[in-house]
């Protein structure tokens, strides 16, 4: 993975004495608080309804054992011994002091780790394919790319003062696992008729209050000239995106106001300008990069293992596991471990300090000392070899993490709700419990197959509600919490919002709907169809039927 | 060069005046930081009003919104001491380009800091016009704004009443290094990095 030199190593400590800095003229008076809150959230903290809220920025999902060891140190340290994954793949800590925060960042800098641009209107971590590198249907590995716009975005004066948060994610995939059409630019790899690569650039895409689909706004763009055209979307964004209302300043209002057509010749018009200058990049720049992130130094192996493929027969939970939580790998021999952070009755993404050095110890065993984090909030081991399964899944069942349940109804996305988040209508914590408790039987899981349950406690969308086959959302009616659910939204390739299913069901009903619409699917599926593709086959209808059918 | 399109929110015919967007006060500092110097200040920067004549001006160093300098320019080229010109965050730089030649000083008054337009401005002015003049930023422009704004064009600052400017000073050497170009005429990382290797 990427190793910080010289200067990586500077920008980041300066900035945490920058901070540290800023912290104590605030709490020697000063620097009042309204000055440090934009400050602060440029450097990942928030303040939340009981406490301050820090991210820690993990680029584009990717961690070494040294630096999850190190999170848990913190979150043992300075929190509560136990840290939430988010769906941006970084990781937040919910109890941090905030004189204590400096050290805390000074900490992670040993690591080669920060919480820059982690929130406020900038631009934020990029995000990327938790499969990278490894999976089947990869046409270039996308984390070179990502780290390339992480160094140049980072602390660029020009954009640190936006009108709204500014997200970028990169694929490199047939799948598309980083929703790419979701956020305000999405870089998805291509090759043009010369076979050089580049990217088809979308913009505009994001969810919160006004979800909208991300747009092309150039179907190639050869990689040598990303950061440019990044920067000339960047610039007319800064320059035209509305400032006099924070619901309407993401630059995917500005895409719609103006008409891709309009929006993107001015970008055209602003990149011409100093399209090939300094911002080019050369061949040698990737293929540097490209060296930070080789193929780690796998053994020649044969598909397949006896023994693990004896004791998916004897055992129904190791064959659970292996069915759900791990995927084909490139490399003949080798598998793609899914860390579930699912586990019955807990929130959804977290870990404790413990199950995070357990994780950082099995990666620097089996899996050359990397683990990823996933948009979903799970965690990847991405080199394991197929003989050392049956070990992997002791070890993690042992700390609480093999619940074989990725990718299925119980694998679900979940914001912090009414629990955390002063922003909330009603609680997603204790519905996704409600979920869980439902559907305890594995085997139906199992039957059911790939459903993405999403969830947010509000229409602020943290949860990705609009993208879920089953999406919920929280809403507040005369203070009552009551729950709005839509069919048929997916983040990747064939990206959709979800419909509306019909008006907010009550708290306790939330997990009999889910059941209703579950029990639709089963009986009309046909084949191996999933959730998602039944419904866009027969519609919103039968689900709605049954679902407000027992209604007096 | 591609023609430069006129987009939805960019009226040049008919300019705004007293929007939001334009300081609403007149701003005089006794103190302003020149190149990472303090130096006493006495510029009186004029508030961009519907009424605004080029009678109401004061005498001295002055600077007036650009609306004013384009309406009375040769009346104003004809005042002794300073006339700078004010870019508010809500007009575009490439709207005046043939006026720079003529203009001592541009000021980039500041609404409220989290505005981050004047960056561009700034910017802009300096790698696409080629703006070598003062560019000095005023309004909500305090410590913490100062690096970023030095990298992006501007050179001179005048911080609010109650600010420590002796204190902001340490803005200038926060951080010693830099990732990517702005008008600082840094270079890209990666270019450095070709250098090396
Ligand atoms: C705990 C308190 C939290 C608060 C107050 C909060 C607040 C918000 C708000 C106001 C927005 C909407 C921004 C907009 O309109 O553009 C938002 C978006 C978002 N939040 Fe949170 N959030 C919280 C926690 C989280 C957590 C824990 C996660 C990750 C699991 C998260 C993930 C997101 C994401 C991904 C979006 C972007 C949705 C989009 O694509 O536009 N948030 N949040
Ligand atoms: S979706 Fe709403 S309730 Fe949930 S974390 Fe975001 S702002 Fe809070």
């Amino acid at each position: 993975m990427y190793k910080y030199d010289a200067v990586d190593k500077t920008i980041v400590s300066d900035r945490v004495e920058q901070f540290r800095g800023q912290v104590s003229r605030h709490l020697a008076g000063e620097l009042s608080a309204a000055d440090l809150a934009p400050l602060r959230l440029r450097n990942g903290l928030y303040m939340q309804i009981h406490a301050h809220m820090l991210r820690v920025s993990i680029p584009y999902g990717l961690l070494s054992s040294e630096q999850m060891h190190a999170l848990a140190q913190v979150s043992r340290q300075y929190d509560k011994g136990y840290g939430h994954f988010t769906t941006r793949q970084n990781i937040q800590f919910n109890w941090p002091e905030l004189a204590d925060v400096p050290d805390i960042l000074k900490d992670l800098s040993n690591v080669e780790m920060h919480a820059i641009q982690t929130s406020g209107n900038c631009i934020r971590n990029i995000s990327s394919d938790h499969y990278a590198g490894v999976a089947t249907d990869e046409i270039i590995d996308p984390r070179p790319y990502c780290e390339i716009i992480r160094q140049w975005s980072t602390l660029h004066p020009e954009f640190y003062w936006l009108p709204r948060k500014f997200k970028i994610a990169v694929t490199g995939a047939t799948q598309d696992r980083a929703a790419v059409k979701f956020h305000d630019i999405g870089l998805e790899v291509v090759h043009n008729d010369a076979n050089q690569v580049g990217f088809r650039v979308y913009v505009g895409g994001g969810l919160g209050r006004t979800p909208v689909i991300g747009k092309v706004i150039k179907e190639f763009l050869p990689r040598e000239d990303i950061l440019s055209y990044c920067e000339a979307i960047l610039r007319v964004y800064n320059l035209h995106g509305r400032r006099d209302n924070k619901y309407k300043a993401r630059i995917k209002i500005l895409v719609n106001a103006m008409g891709i057509d309009d929006f993107r010749d001015e970008v055209e018009a602003e990149w011409a300008h100093f399209k090939d200058g300094e911002l080019k990049l050369h061949d040698v720049d990737f293929e540097t990069m490209q060296a930070f992130f080789p193929k780690p130094a796998y053994q020649e192996l044969e598909s397949g293992d006896e023994r693990v493929a004896k004791w998916r027969d004897l055992d129904d939970r190791f064959k659970a596991w292996y069915d759900n939580n791990t995927v084909d790998h490139i490399q003949p021999g080798y598998r793609i471990v899914n860390i579930s952070l699912k586990e019955h009755g807990v929130a959804p993404g977290d870990a404790t300090d413990s199950q995070m050095d357990a994780i950082a110890n099995i990666a620097e065993q089996f899996s050359f000392g990397e683990i990823r984090v996933t948009h979903e909030q799970n965690l990847v081991l991405a080199d394991v070899r197929e003989q050392d399964l049956l070990d992997i899944w002791k070890a993690l069942d042992a700390d609480r993490l093999a619940t074989p349940n990725i990718g299925s109804v119980n694998d679900m996305i979940c914001c912090p709700g009414l629990d955390f988040c002063s922003l909330a209508n009603a609680s997603s914590i204790s519905v996704a419990k409600q979920i869980n408790e439902k559907f305890e039987d594995f085997e139906e899981l199992y039957n059911i197959g790939e459903v993405k349950l999403k969830m947010s406690g509000c229409m602020n969308a943290c949860g990705h509600h609009h993208v879920g086959h089953i999406g919920i959302l929280g809403v507040d009616k005369k203070g009552e919490e009551w729950y709005q659910l839509t069919v048929g939204g997916d983040a990747s390739n064939n990206a959709a919002l979800g419909t509306h299913l019909g008006k907010a069901i009550a708290k306790d009903k939330v997990s009999d709907a889910i059941g209703d619409i579950l029990d639709v699917y089963k009986d009309l599926r046909s084949d191996d169809e999933r959730l998602l593709d039944t419904f866009r086959r027969v519609g919103i209808d039968p689900f709605k039927e049954k679902v407000y059918s027992e209604e007096v | 060069m591609a023609t430069t399109k006129t987009v939805a929110n960019r009226a040049i015919k008919a300019r705004a005046k007293a929007t939001p967007d334009r300081i609403q006060n007149d701003i005089l500092s006794t103190k302003a930081i020149v190149n990472q110097q303090i130096v006493g200040n006495a510029i009186h920067h004029v508030a961009e009003t519907e009424e605004l004549t080029s009678r109401d001006l004061p005498k001295g160093d002055i600077s007036v919104p650009m609306n004013l300098w384009l309406d009375h320019k040769t009346e104003l080229q004809a005042r002794t001491g300073l006339v700078a010109v004010q870019i508010a965050a809500d007009e575009f730089p490439e709207d005046f380009a043939d006026e720079y030649a003529d203009i001592p000083m541009i000021v980039l008054p500041m609404v409220a800091h989290i505005d981050g337009r004047s960056y561009s401005h700034a910017y802009k002015l300096r790698t696409r016009f080629n703006y070598k003049g003062e560019i000095r930023a005023i309004g909500d422009v305090k410590y913490d704004q100062l690096s970023f704004l030095t990298r992006s064009g501007c050179n001179a600052f005048e911080l609010p009443a109650g600010e420590n400017l002796e204190t902001a000073l340490n803005a200038f050497s926060e951080m010693s290094d830099v990732y990517q170009p702005s008008a600082d005429g840094g270079a890209l990382i990666f270019s450095r990095r070709r250098a090396v290797h």
